[in-house]
């Protein structure tokens, strides 16, 4: 493997430097360089593991290097690439949070989520998964509606920071239903489950790939998953648009983006490049595992399902008056 | 206790196993999983003694290169490496003056003031027997009761947390050895540095400026550096000639049978306190070095020599930080839940490797589970059997000319700041820091009560408003959860123990003047 990345870079160097010597006027092949995919998340999450994957496997020719800059919600790394030199040698990995709730959530964005951006492809998926401490006593969403009515002011949910998905989903489970519940943001999730599994929270809307462990082996008590469709990951537990809250729908999704400006042609390589790359099935063992669900699409489809999460969050958010500056 | 050895022998079974090896064509069966927590062991020591390159950037630089490896080896590594690092941290603690963590910030108060007097190679030897003893302890405890404990530890509601951190903070106070106000000032110095960044409660951005970069706070290392690494460089430059040289009196490299003796009780202590704290998922294994370090010096019967280089300083907290790194392994291992960032990225190792991280993995995957508690243990005696011997390289490093020593440290620290967020930012505010860190040491100002109320100061208020978000804004639910009053009775204690013996000298003074 290795060795025929290396045989076929001297093959490219050496076609290279005959061109030049040729006629000096070298038509420039794309990519003619290492490209850097931009991770908005510190290493070890979703976004970082499916970054890599697409370093690991892409055969657009040049090795993809996987650069982290976390902080602000994604916003810094989002920031970085907007303000990168449209080439195609720069790219993000978006999610929910960089390309549509953040603009909602921050009054000063550091970018235009749409305006900054060219959309390449969508990735991935994953619904959340509502869990309840075991000792509530409800097995499903409506006797969790009814137990809400019933004892306003007795349910707080976790999440882990104001905007992130999964308080956006309890908040919109709040203006759906107009029960009462009591925010509880934590640094990050796992600062979280213990007080859910302690009970000194009662519910919250999980990612479901870590939340799922904890349901099987009955540590938690999974509801409902917040997707439109039952996940392949977990197609035993009802969606909540099931239970009788039709268009309840919260899924963190993750994308790649460019920086606006990038040639067509070199978006439409890198999308063939990602979209062949995620069918492969070991690529989609790997998912599952993770539970994503694999969704591709062409740049205009994420272009508009992008300006459809916009539009949904930002009514959203400011209905729970939900801010981060 | 049957299954316990029944499992760990499974762990054991599992670390020692041969795997087929091909080498130049030959093929040789060789312990490859005793060869990854070697190798993680040594990373984790080399990095330890960098200046600012901690586990966190090592790690997530490593992950990619995991991906080829089998699953127990790579989690054994990575373990090793952190376990590693929290080893070496102390080096450069002891040697320089310089905390690469959070929990050698306490060392560098003794374990400097040891190596100046000459005795560097005993503090770096009471490290790592004071590591090994309650590394060992620690991996014993996680295997014999790790499932009870993580359930303890969901008992530790918001309220115990804030609880917890009041007395740590009041604790705080013991760590100055010199001017108590100063020191008070201080704390209060770190509280307010800590609230910068975006409040966890309301997502209000408090003094970031609309620098993005200063949306999280200001990181630990990039302060820990600064007025540790950077201000301590700068000093000395100050000093033309006479730069202070304390490798000539270099007595001995080992204890004496005195030091021992010395250090037993305070080993002892550390592990213990280390270990219940590591339970703690929401940043208990923080305060164990500074807990321990507190502790020790109000029972000591050496108190005076706090500060000057006293061994009980070095033995307590360096037990106490090693034990705590290995009951932090209890919520990881049987929750699934990752409790400092070094373990968010073995949870990223893991789901690479396919394996889903949770409570189930102790039945589904026996092998890793005990395996990698099988390796913790190998590991440590690898790293004092590693160690031991190094001491004196270690020391040597002190004879290296400053010109080309300091340089080095800066750099280190700087390319340490870098790779925490691949920021150069953060470069800049650990410059900020050094200048802060200069103003310190001449204003006599002691930096370790600044670093505590750092870290301290951002839990204990988010963990305050988290308690009264939940009781609906009721104050009285300290005081009635047994858990939270019990720790506020022993904080309001400790206040009294510090406060009195102060009143006492004051009206002393007032009776002497009239």
């Amino acid at each position: 493997m290795k060795k025929t990345k290396l045989i076929k870079h001297l093959v490219m160097v050496t076609l290279g430097l005959l061109a030049l010597g040729a006629g000096g006027t070298a038509y420039a092949q794309y990519p003619s360089k290492p490209l850097r995919l931009v991770v908005t998340f510190p290493p070890g999450g979703a976004p970082d593991i499916l970054a890599r994957i697409i370093s690991e496997k892409s055969q657009l020719g040049q090795s993809i290097v996987v650069d982290n800059k976390p902080g602000a919600g994604g916003n810094i790394g989002a920031e970085n690439v907007a303000k990168s030199p449209a080439d195609g040698y720069t790219l993000v990995m978006g999610t929910v949070g960089t390309h549509s709730i953040n603009g909602a959530l921050y009054s000063k964005m550091p970018y235009d989520m749409v305006k900054d951006f060219a959309p390449v492809t969508l990735l991935a998926s994953t619904p959340n998964l509502l869990v309840v401490w075991p000792g509530l006593p409800v097995k499903n969403v409506q006797e969790l509606i009814a137990y809400g009515r019933a004892n306003p002011g007795k349910l707080s949910f976790g999440s882990p920071g104001v905007g992130t998905s999964i308080h956006v989903s309890g908040e919109l489970m709040k203006s759906m239903t107009g029960i009462e519940m009591t925010h509880v943001p934590y640094k990050g999730r796992q600062f979280a489950i213990p007080d859910l599994l302690g009970g000194q929270i009662q519910l919250m809307f999980d990612n479901m790939p870590s939340a799922l462990p904890l349901a099987k082996e009955g540590k938690l008590r999974a509801l409902g998953q917040t997707g439109a469709k039952r996940s392949p990951s977990a197609p035993d537990i009802p969606t909540v648009a099931e239970q009788g809250l039709p268009g309840f729908e919260a899924t963190s999704w993750f994308a790649l983006f460019a920086p606006a400006g990038t040639p067509k042609d070199i978006i439409a390589k890198i999308n063939a490049d990602s979209v062949r790359l995620f069918k492969q099935p070991d690529v989609a063992e790997k998912l599952k595992i993770l539970g994503l669900d694999p969704v591709l699409s062409t740049p205009e489809e994420l272009a508009k399902y992008q300006q459809e999460e916009i539009a949904k969050w930002a009514k959203v958010v400011k209905a729970s008056g939900a801010r981060a500056d | 206790m049957e299954t316990l050895i029944a499992n760990l022998s499974t762990g054991f079974g599992a670390v020692l196993a041969l795997e087929p090896l091909t080498i130049l064509g030959m093929s040789f069966n060789l312990p490859m999983n005793l060869a990854y927590c070697f190798i993680g062991a040594v990373i984790g020591t080399l990095i330890g003694v960098l200046p600012g390159l901690g586990p966190v950037a090592t790690i997530a630089m490593l992950l990619p290169a995991t991906y080829a490896l089998p699953p127990l080896g790579v989690l054994i590594m990575l373990s090793g490496i952190y376990y590693g690092a929290h080893y070496g941290g102390s080096t450069t603690a002891i040697i320089v003056n310089l905390p690469g963590e959070t929990s050698s910030v306490v060392t560098c108060i003794d374990g400097y003031q040891m190596a100046r007097r000459g005795r560097a190679g005993v503090a770096l030897s009471t490290a790592a027997i004071g590591s090994f003893v309650a590394g060992c302890a620690g991996t014993l405890l996680l295997a014999a009761f790790a499932v009870p404990l993580a359930e303890v530890a969901f008992k530790f509601g918001p309220a115990e947390y804030f609880s917890l951190m009041v007395l740590g903070l009041i604790g705080a106070v013991v760590l100055a050895s010199g001017s108590l106000i100063k020191a008070i000032a201080m704390i209060v110095l770190g509280l307010l540095g800590g609230i910068i960044g975006t409040d966890v409660n309301t997502g209000v951005s408090r003094y970031a400026f609309d620098i993005p970069e200063l949306a999280d706070g200001i990181g630990f290392v990039a302060v820990a550096m600064g007025v540790f690494g950077f201000a301590e460089v700068m000093t000395n430059l100050e000093q033309k000639e006479h730069r202070e040289v304390f490798t000539n009196k270099v007595t001995s490299m080992f204890p004496s049978k005195d030091d021992f003796k010395r250090m037993f009780a305070p080993i002892v202590r550390g592990t213990i306190l280390g270990s219940v704290l590591g339970i703690l998922p929401g940043g208990g294994a923080a305060l164990a070095s500074f807990g321990a370090y507190s502790l020790e010096k109000k029972v000591s019967k050496n108190s005076a020599e706090f500060g000057k280089g006293a061994i009980e300083g070095v033995a307590g907290p360096e037990s106490a930080n090693n034990a705590a790194a290995q009951t932090s392994f209890i919520p990881l291992l049987t929750l699934g839940i990752p409790p400092n960032a070094v373990m968010a990225l073995m949870v990223g190792a893991m789901t690479i490797h396919n394996i889903q991280p949770g409570p189930q993995v102790m039945t589904s995957n026996p092998q890793l589970f005990w395996g990698l508690i099988a390796s913790m243990w190998i590991g440590n005696l690898m790293l004092v059997i590693l160690n031991l011997p190094l001491i004196g390289m270690w020391v040597q490093l002190l004879k290296v000319p400053y010109r080309m020593l300091y340089p080095a440290i800066l750099m280190f620290c700087c390319i340490g700041v870098f790779s925490v967020n691949n920021n150069s930012f953060d470069v800049l505010i650990t410059v900020l820091f050094g200048v802060l860190g200069i103003m310190f040491i001449k204003f006599a100002s002691e930096p370790a009560p600044l670093l505590l109320g750092f870290i301290l100061g951002p839990m204990m208020e988010e963990n305050l408003r988290r308690a009264m978000l939940l009781s609906r804004g009721d104050p009285t639910v300290f005081f009635t959860r047994p858990l939270s009053l019990t720790m506020l009775i022993m904080a309001a204690a400790l206040l009294a123990i510090i406060a009195l013996p102060q009143i006492a000298k004051r009206r002393e003074e007032t009776f002497v003047e009239e």
